[in-house]
This record gives structure tokens, sequence and C-alpha cells, in this order.
């Protein structure tokens, strides 16, 4: 089952803090969606909006179509997968899973049949007569998906699921988190602070901060086109060079490069440091390079531009006999992979 | 000698706070007509005497059904009291938390002599059942702050989830909040049990003809020392130790997982 979620100018306040604010969204049916961004950014907030547990002070939430604002989480046609797991510590396994089917009155035979089902998809079948104490971290972060998921909501609503596991576990169960997803066709909105994690399971990601959406689309497109100078940094690395906009054209330490749609003032251009190397279609000019780390990969380099001495950027060179400290290198960048914001963006 | 040292003060720390209690069991075996040295015996003598003695007995019944009773009442009372203040915000939380919580630092004295100037204004009359209303005065503090300190956000977080899954506010007490609860609950039930078993000075001010068995004790004291005596307090503390068991074999050991 499952349903598209539409967020109509949703605001929120905690008292005379405003902690969401203007969020309007729109998903498809059965996209995994994850919301993005540094703690207190609201992603919490919403998702408590999207589950039920907060009521918005204005905004509409809608739910296959259907106003959902003011329904209680019971009645609602979304499950949530919560960040400690909040699993019942007095149930079993089977118990657990089959605990939203037996409020749904439905029998115990069937719920019991439909638990085995669940656990069976997340690999827990041979286990279902123990309690969750006897779990690792990992197996209770899926008794709770099979939980979640037993009651085939419309919408399932993921709480830093991840957050409590080590990193390779993290890995394993975004690649099992999205394939469950795939298999089963239910909407997932999934909270995380983690970008790679986001751009690793994601549809679409939408990058928030201060109670505001920064960005939402594609991880690819987030990527490489940021619509915001949070929401590039946000991402990953990016190197940041002043530039001074006038008519459509920001002028760098390095030479002119053409800038539409930001206004005229100062302005920040963002080159990621994958992006910046010894082969592009834009010069940026003689650079020293300062220190190296290799990182299996690519070896990660600090650079001072001749141009700029004063500024340092950061370039992932190809590892295969990079140049040692003190070296001069031309370096270049991809015009495709630049984006300018006017500055305090 | 220095690592002999702590076993001596281990020694001397049990043999005084247990040699009373020793003393007591000891010389209730006594075949004489006086609990003091030296010890002849030992005879079940007095043990029949008491267990015949239908005083000691309905006592001791009485002491069962008030302590049972008031402590079921301060349970109920103590959940309900913590389930509303650590669920839901109310204006002055803090400050009915600490009136609930402050009747711990009033004496006993105090509050049976409140309690008997209230009692006998109302013309309820003196019964077992007003020391039981005493009892639940004493214990109920003492339950809610069992229960509430084990009421954190691990529960809270269950609570959530089992709405989110569709249950209602009385399916989320019965299923979630009170099983999870339930060794804080039995923690609380004994503890007040042990308590109002024990408890003199409220039963015997707030007792008039039916009375509790430290009362019923006192009274005997009157006419002076007897093994019979001895012979009651041993099964006092009996019963006292099988509760502290029962209670630290089914619901601490439980919470070790």
């Amino acid at each position: 089952m499952t349903a598209p979620v539409t967020l109509t100018s949703l605001n929120h306040w905690f008292g005379d803090y405003h902690a969401l604010r203007d969020i309007t969204l729109d998903t498809d049916a059965g996209e995994y969606v994850t919301l993005l961004g540094p703690s207190g950014c609201g992603k919490t907030t919403l998702l408590s909006v999207l589950g039920g547990f907060i009521e918005p002070t204005d905004g509409t939430v809608r739910i296959g179509g259907r106003d959902m604002t003011r329904v209680p989480p019971a009645r609602r046609p979304t499950t949530t997968m919560f960040q400690d797991y909040a699993l019942f510590p007095h149930m079993s396994l089977r118990d657990n899973t089959a605990f939203g089917l037996r409020m749904a009155g439905v029998a115990l035979a069937e719920r019991h049949a439909r638990a085995h089902e669940m656990l069976e998809l997340v690999g827990l079948s041979h286990a279902a007569a123990s309690r969750p104490h006897e779990l690792s971290g990992g197996q209770r972060q899926r008794v709770a998906l099979a939980r979640a998921l037993a009651v085939r909501p419309d919408v399932l609503l993921l709480d830093e699921p991840l957050g409590a596991l080590d990193l390779k576990l993290r890995r394993s169960m975004q690649d099992e988190l999205k394939s469950i997803q795939r298999s089963i066709g239910t909407t997932f909105v999934h909270v995380t602070h983690d970008q790679e994690e986001a751009m690793a399971i994601a549809d679409r990601i939408v990058v928030m901060n201060a109670g505001r959406i920064e960005d939402a689309g594609t991880p690819a497109r987030i990527y490489r086109q940021p619509s915001t100078l949070f929401a590039a940094d946000f991402m990953g690395d990016m190197n940041h060079i002043p530039a001074q906009v006038s008519d459509g054209i920001a002028t760098t330490a390095f030479g002119k490069l053409r800038a539409p749609n930001v206004p005229d003032g100062a302005a920040v251009l963002c080159i990621r440091p994958e992006a910046l190397g010894i082969s592009g279609d834009l010069d940026i000019g003689a650079a020293t390079v300062t220190d190296t780390s290799f990182f299996g990969t690519y070896v990660r380099a600090h650079l001072r531009l001749e141009t700029a001495p004063d500024l340092k950027v950061t370039a992932h060179l190809p590892p295969e006999n990079p140049p040692g400290p003190g070296a001069q290198v031309q370096m270049f960048a991809t015009t495709g992979a630049v984006s300018i914001f006017a500055k305090g963006d | 000698m220095t690592r002999l040292l702590p076993w001596l003060y281990l020694a001397a720390a049990f043999l005084f706070i247990y040699l009373p209690v020793a003393a007591l069991v000891l010389f209730s075996f006594q075949d004489g007509g006086l609990p003091v040295p030296p010890f002849e015996g030992p005879s079940l003598r007095w043990y029949a005497d008491i267990l015949s003695d239908d005083d000691v007995m309905a006592a001791l019944t009485n002491s069962l059904m008030v302590a049972v009773a008031s402590a079921a009442v301060a349970c109920v009372l103590g959940f309900l009291a913590a389930y509303g203040l650590a669920r839901h915000v109310l204006p002055g939380s803090a400050l009915i938390r600490g009136l609930l919580i402050a009747p711990l630092t009033v004496s006993y004295l105090i509050v049976g002599l409140g309690l008997l100037i209230v009692i006998q204004r109302t013309g309820l009359g003196l019964s077992l059942f007003t020391a039981g209303i005493g009892h639940v005065v004493i214990n109920l503090p003492l339950c809610f702050a069992i229960i509430y300190a084990s009421m954190g956000a691990q529960q809270q977080n269950a609570e959530r989830a089992a709405r989110d899954l569709g249950a209602d506010e009385f399916r989320v007490i019965t299923l979630v909040t009170l099983p999870m609860l339930a060794p804080a609950l039995a923690a609380a039930f004994f503890l007040s049990v042990t308590l109002s078993w024990d408890e003199f000075i409220i039963s015997f001010l707030l007792t008039r003809f039916d009375v509790t068995l430290p009362v019923e004790i006192w009274s005997m004291l009157r006419s002076g020392l007897s093994p019979r005596l001895n012979a009651i307090g041993s099964l006092v503390f009996l019963i006292s130790v099988t509760a502290v068991l029962v209670l630290e074999i089914f619901v601490f050991r439980k919470r070790r997982p």
C-alpha cells in the first residue's frame, strides 16, 4: 500500500520558536524521500507532523489526497520506525510485530501468519519467540521495521533509524531498507543528518535548514547543482571562491564566468573538490600544492592559487603519481560543476 | 593482619545488626518462662501457645489484610498520579510532585495524630479501615516516587509507538504502560506491604477493637517479657523476610537482562 504525501504551507511554532517555516512539498506514491539537515533544522518536527504526533500551527497535510492535518497517529495510514526502536520489551518479536494488527482487530492466527511473513522479510523469522533484549541493535532495528510494516501503512516514517548502528551495519541496512522499499512500494520518509546516507538511499532528498526547505530534488541534482549555498555546503566538501557579480558576469581572481540569475554584488563560487583537477574546460591557473593525503581512490590535495595566494582550495587528484607538496600544477575546473550564489544567501 | 581487618570489621558489623534478631529468634525456642539466658530448650511450646491464641491470630490476619489492601490502594493512586504527571504537562507540576512526596518527611506520629483528629471530627469510627487509610497516606508518596522514577523516556516512546500502531489510550495503558511498569509496581507494592506490616504508631492511634499485630504485641508487652513475644516476633520477622525475598527473586532479578 502506498500513497502520495502533499504538504501545503506548513508552519509550526514551539512557543516563540518558529520550527517549521512555509513547508510545501509534494511526493509521489512509492517514493523514497529523505529529510536531510543538521540537528535543529526541523526535520524531526516535520516527521512528527506527518505521523500526527505534532499538530502544525497552520498548513495542511494530505496523505493519499485525504486531509490528515488533525487526525491522531492511531487513525493515520502512517507508521513510524522510531530512533530508539521503541520495541515493547515485555513481548516476543512475534507479538511486537503483530501489535498493530491486534489493534486493528485481526484474528490471532492471521496476525501471527502476517507477523511471521514480516519477520521473514527482515530475516528474523527464526527468532519470533525471543524478546527484544536478546537481540543486537541491528536486529532490533529490523523488528521495528517489521512491526511498522505489518499494518501495511501507506507511508512509513523513519526517524534517524540507522543512527545507533556502526558504519558497516549502517551501509548494509541502507541497502536493505532500499530494497525492501522497492519490493513493497510503500512511500518512505526517512530523516537523517548524514548526507551520504541520504544520497545512498533516496529517490528525492529534501535539504532542510532553520525550519525551511533549502532544496529538494534527486541526489545527483542536489549534489551537482544545488539551489542554495547551504545545500551546496551540506551535501559535501565545497570550495568557496569569492566573486563579484555585475550584469550576469562573475569576476573572480582567475577570470570571468557567466552567472545568469545571480543578483549584482558579492557572490560565492562553489566547486566540489572532485571537479577541480588537472583537466577541464575552465582554466583556474597555476597553483602550488601545500599538502596531500591519500584516500585510496583519490588523493586529497590542498593548493594555493597563484592568482589568489590567500585562498586555499581542496582538490581530489588521481591517486597515480600525485604531485608532492611544493609542486606547481596547472588547475582546471569543469564549468558544468560550478555553482554561483549571491553572498549571504 | 591488615588483610584480616576488613573481615573482622564485616563480622562485627553483621554481629551488631543481627545479634538482636538472633537473640529474639533463639529465645523464642526457650523452654522456660523468661526469654533470658541461660537458654533451655529448644521447645516449640510458645509457638503452639501463640498459634492457638485467637487474639494473636486475629491480629495477624488483620495486619495482613490492612497491609495488602492499603498497599494495593497506595499503588493504584501512586500509579495514577505518576502517569498524570509523567505524561501530561500540567501547570505547577513540580509543586504537585513536591506535595505528593512531602508526607515522607512527616513523622508517623504527626500523620497519625492529624488523621485521628480528622477522623473523629467526621464521626467515622476508629477501625482497621481507618488504620488502612493511615497506611495509604504514608505509603502513597513512596509508591508515587518509585513508579514515577521508572516512567522514563524509553517507556514513553513505547507508548508512542503503540498509539502510532492504532492503540487507544485504554489499550496503551493496559498493554504497554502497566506491563512495562510491572517491576516498579511490584516493588512499590511489596515495600508498602512490609512497611504497613511493621507499622505501629498509626495503627495504635487509629484502631480500637480490632487491632493489627504490632498493636497486639505492644499490649502484650505491658504484662511483661515472655518467650511468647519472641515467638510472635520471629513469625513477623519470617513474614517480612519472605516478602523481601519474593521481591528480590521475582522483581529485581528479572530487571537484569
